[in-house]
């Protein structure tokens, strides 16, 4: 399978702007959302093979947005790292039950990220 | 740094670790050195080195030492010897030991995470393994036995599902847990020195230490491998490491990167 599209929702611009230029470094083409009602009116035009997904964000959080997402046409497909300041056992692990496919813990960095894609198998190992 | 302390610093490095400091490393050195200088009381790496060059104390050379070999591991590191273990070595070895346990050595583990990582991998299928897991490096061994690792290291080569099934948070940090914590044995050891006991291994792991040694002190190190692997043993070299002539001892296995076992004419203590 070919990934290609990534997008970063996150409600910082910086983490956003550090996200991209990983994620841009890896060969992802990258689109970037401020929270899940964005992402998710993102995701019903144009379904990303990769999203990075923080938790808390105004609007609407990421945990509403990535059962939103499992739920739409073609939402299942897309790999899903969920990408928080949150590192308690049991909030990670309510991620995972959630339907991400990973879980980040910020701070983080491109070793991180790219190891974290390849074990989803978004990238080649 | 001058040049000569450079020099100096090679030839130590070589001498007792057999660890080849290139020379695009003086920045590095210098760095690493810095917080022993503070440590011990010096104005800055010039005058610890030039104390030291005068009066050779064993502890301080060792520290010295330790700060400038390379450290750098990850959890599941390459991910096809894990791999391969998992699906080929441990249940052969399974099915060849019955009755005994699997004796596996994590020769230059560093700060443990490839020792953990074969733990794991144990006792995610329920094969018994016993795990010896060394380095030359003291401060790197109470780091592994430790088993804490910051938020970057627990996530380098480690998913969030395996992460929680294996450690726990303490602090700020990621303890292993005590099922894991139990299942490897660390210690302190020279690769170059003599083996001191008969101990053999099915399988050891030496990966990315060759490729930082001395050319000359290689063969050295491949001989003790394979005084210490059974004749029926796997050995893992790192992903990039390649034999080039240091031994015949050992050859490589077909389609499977960083995996040897003996040659036919290392096989001579079977007889």
């Amino acid at each position: 399978m070919d990934f290609r599209t990534c997008l970063i929702v996150d409600d910082s611009r910086i983490i956003r702007k550090v996200a991209r230029r990983i994620v841009e470094g890896l060969g992802y083409e990258v689109d970037e959302a401020a929270d899940g009602a964005e992402a998710f009116a993102y995701c019903t035009g144009a379904m990303p093979d990769v999203l990075l997904v923080d938790w808390n964000m105004p609007v609407m959080d990421g945990i509403t947005f990535l059962r939103r997402l499992r739920a739409m046409p073609g939402g299942k497909r897309p790999k899903v790292l969920f990408c928080t300041i949150e590192t308690r056992p049991e909030r990670i692990a309510e991620a995972l039950a959630a339907g991400a496919d990973d879980y980040v813990m910020k701070p983080f960095d491109g070793e991180i990220l790219q190891s974290k894609l390849t074990e989803v198998g978004a990238i080649a190992a | 740094m001058t040049p000569e302390d450079f020099d100096k610093l090679q030839s130590l490095l070589a001498t007792r670790a057999g660890y080849r400091l290139s020379r695009d490393r003086i920045h590095l050195a210098e760095h690493r050195l810095g917080p022993i200088a503070r440590r011990e009381g010096y104005a800055n790496v010039e005058a610890l080195l030039s104390n030291l060059w005068a009066n050779p104390v064993a502890s301080l050379a060792w520290s010295v030492i330790e700060a400038l070999l390379n450290a750098e591991t990850w959890f599941r590191r390459d991910r096809i010897p894990f791999r391969i273990l998992e699906s080929e070595l441990l249940p052969a070895l399974s099915k060849a030991r019955p009755d005994g346990r699997i004796k596996i050595w994590s020769a230059g583990c560093s700060t443990g995470q490839e020792a953990w990582s074969i733990a794991m991998t144990g006792l995610e299928l329920g094969v018994p393994v016993e795990l010896v897991a060394t380095d030359l490096s003291q401060r790197a061994i109470e780091k592994a036995r430790s088993g804490l690792y910051t938020g970057f290291e627990i996530q380098r080569g480690l998913t969030a599902k395996t992460m929680l099934r294996w450690f726990e948070p303490m602090d700020d940090q990621w303890m292993v847990k005590a099922e894991l914590a139990d299942a490897v044995r660390f210690g302190r050891a020279n690769l170059l020195d003599e083996p001191t006991d008969d101990a053999r291994f099915d399988v050891i792991f030496c990966r990315n230490v060759l490729s930082d040694m001395e050319p000359t002190r290689r063969a050295r190190l491949l001989d003790g491998l394979e005084r210490r692997l059974v004749d029926d043993g796997c050995l893992f070299l790192g992903a990039e490491e390649k034999l080039e002539g240091e031994t015949v001892a050992f050859r490589a296995v077909n389609g499977r990167r960083g995996l040897y076992v003996k040659a036919p004419s290392a096989l001579r203590r079977a007889a």
